[in-house]
């Protein structure tokens, strides 16, 4: 049996190509009863910002048909706790650790990625650039090439860490996002964030959000996850890790066709805590069914009717 | 508060499904370490379906146990899609359920105390699961149960507190059925019986049922210098084991905090679902 499931993100070397959507599993302890850490590719934890973030009001989540809108608001205790609470505990695995960085301003974001940096035991930065920058506007960074250059570009000299920036969906055009997170020296993409949304109740005649929009994640929004990707990867020649909607090894498989090099699942690991480890194992029952040896073979593959 | 043990994911069998009054249902399901090791106020997070809509677990607080035969229920008002799925599923059928999970209830090392527990409606549920448990170590003659409903028809439980060999109070809203009036304001009024008939002894509240309700609760306790009061919180969630931050409540930071403006969002599902009312901040 000499299948290879191991891929390179960057300078990150995955034993199998998943790894976790930021915000759906911790810090990796709390699903630590459920699956054996060493067994995903790469843990992605949630996003942390250089001071403590409280987060939205109640309610925070809404179910949607094959999917769920969430507007938590980065609730998060700031990077010296991550640093000094969480990371010692994820030391103990065989799993690179990507952290996932939040922040309101360019020198925000900077300084996280210095802090983490200098941290034992993180091999890679995903970049949320789906924050507003509070101090030039409000405008979301990932939604014009002028912020996501501008982001992009300050972290890349503040590390010298494997920087994957997280593409934002809500665009519309992402390979112009993609192209100038290259350009300004991303190392990876991750893709997609969620889309945004909201719900009604026709009752109450009320939002159901307390902030009214939130992200849509799940099933629900793999198609368009799956095009965005597939576009993304025809743009430029970077790593891709590629995500939304995945819950089986044959979703993750689909995304590898369309270009991803990497997957994550995210909202899945809530209906299945194993999901990450379960998708894991159902791309290599699919490559062992299929007689691929090599998941790199899979990467780009998709064939035209 | 918080058990540290062993959680698990299972496919468990059905072996009972009883409408016990009207909309509101018991099942029976299978799962030997769910059995043994869950402790009352904790829950369980069920897929009602092997389908993408509904997307998400539905979380039921455990209602009872025998760790004998293996087994674990649930009580639960029929009111949206999940509860609806999981009332029409089939003996002999199998639902995947993630637990024990979340916070329980403390109920002390002190032979003496006088336990007081509220049931609001569907409440009743984990408060059942409660009752046996104080019965089991500090004796059935230290408990009493008050159970509130809108109407009689809606009292839930109370043949089996009454099994358990505990005192038990009834209020309904609509005067159907003993007290009319709030449960609440029968538990303003046992604790005074309560603090006469057993100066010496400490009380102890325990509930769970709708917020304002439990909003009642807490002011009740806080005006009659009750030093233990702990109420079981329920709230919509995602995941059930603390990694998305949905389902949270705003709580004080560490214990008993002096300063009111230090609070933070926390997670019911893991901090919680059972707080001492000390630590929560209503709105």
């Amino acid at each position: 049996m000499g299948m290879n499931l191991s891929v390179e993100i960057g300078k990150i070397r995955m034993k199998n190509p998943v790894t976790t959507g930021s915000g759906t599993f911790g810090s990796g302890q709390e699903l630590s009863d459920f699956v054996d850490l060493n067994m995903v590719g790469a843990i992605t934890v949630k996003g942390v910002s250089l001071e403590p973030w409280k987060g939205n009001p109640y309610p925070r989540t809404v179910e949607t048909p094959a999917g769920m809108l969430n507007a938590i608001g980065l609730q998060n205790d700031g990077v010296d706790n991550f640093i000094s609470q969480k990371l010692p505990f994820l030391r103990q695995f065989d799993t690179p650790v990507i952290v996932n960085v939040v922040g309101q301003s360019v020198e925000e974001y900077a300084e996280v990625a210095r802090r983490l940096d200098k941290a034992e035991g993180v091999s890679g930065i995903e970049l949320n650039v789906s924050c507003p920058n509070v101090k030039q506007g409000c405008m979301v960074f990932g939604t014009s090439v002028e912020g996501i250059t501008e982001v992009v570009q300050a972290v890349r000299q503040a590390t010298s860490l494997t920087l994957i920036t997280k593409l934002s969906p809500n665009v519309t055009d992402i390979t112009a996002m993609a192209r100038a997170a290259v350009d300004a020296g991303t190392d990876a993409l991750s893709l997609i964030n969620t889309l945004l949304g909201t719900a009604i109740d026709p009752w109450t005649q009320t939002f159901r959000l307390a902030n009214i929009t939130g992200g849509l994640s799940g099933p629900a929004i793999k198609p368009v996850a799956l095009r965005m990707v597939w576009q993304v990867a025809q743009a430029v020649d970077v790593p891709i890790i590629g995500m939304g909607g995945i819950v089986t090894g044959t979703d993750a498989v689909e995304f590898l066709l369309a270009g991803a090099d990497a997957v994550a699942v995210g909202t899945g690991t809530f209906i299945n805590p194993k999901a990450a480890v379960d998708v894991a194992e159902g791309i290599a029952s699919y490559m062992e069914k299929m007689k691929i040896d090599d998941v790199r073979e899979l990467v780009g593959s998709v064939k035209t009717l | 508060m918080r058990d540290e043990i062993s959680r698990v994911v299972a496919d468990c069998e059905i072996i009972e499904q009883v409408e016990v009054a009207p909309h509101v249902f018991r099942s029976v399901l299978v799962e030997p370490t769910i059995a043994r090791t869950s402790k009352p106020g904790q829950f369980v997070n069920v897929r009602v379906c092997e389908c993408y809509d509904p997307l998400l677990r539905r979380p039921f607080s455990v209602h009872a146990v025998d760790p004998e035969k293996g087994t674990f229920s649930l009580l639960y008002d029929v009111i949206g899609r999940g509860t609806k799925l999981l009332m029409e599923m089939h003996v002999g059928e199998k639902v995947s359920v993630v637990g024990p999970l979340g916070s329980s209830f403390d109920v002390g090392e002190d032979p003496s105390a006088r336990h007081i527990l509220v049931a609001g409606g569907c409440g009743a549920a984990p408060i059942h699961f409660l009752s046996d448990w104080i019965c089991k170590k500090h004796g059935c003659d230290k408990v009493t149960v008050l159970v509130g409903a809108k109407t009689g028809t809606a009292l839930l439980c109370q043949a089996e507190f009454v099994a358990h060999g505990v005192e038990v109070k009834l209020a309904t809203e609509d005067g159907s059925f003993g007290f009319k009036g709030f449960v609440t304001e029968l538990l303003a009024s046992h604790i005074e019986e309560s603090k006469v008939k057993n100066p010496d002894s400490a009380i102890r509240i325990y509930a769970c049922g709708p917020m304002p309700m439990m909003r009642e609760v807490a002011r009740v306790c806080g005006e009659q210098g009750i030093k233990s009061c702990q109420l079981s919180l329920e709230r919509t969630m995602a995941c059930g084991i603390g990694v998305c931050m949905g389902c949270v409540t705003k709580a004080q930071d560490g214990c008993c905090s002096h300063h009111p403006d230090e609070w933070h969002y926390s997670r019911v599902c893991t901090d919680g679902p059972v707080y001492d009312a000390k630590e929560l901040i209503w709105e």
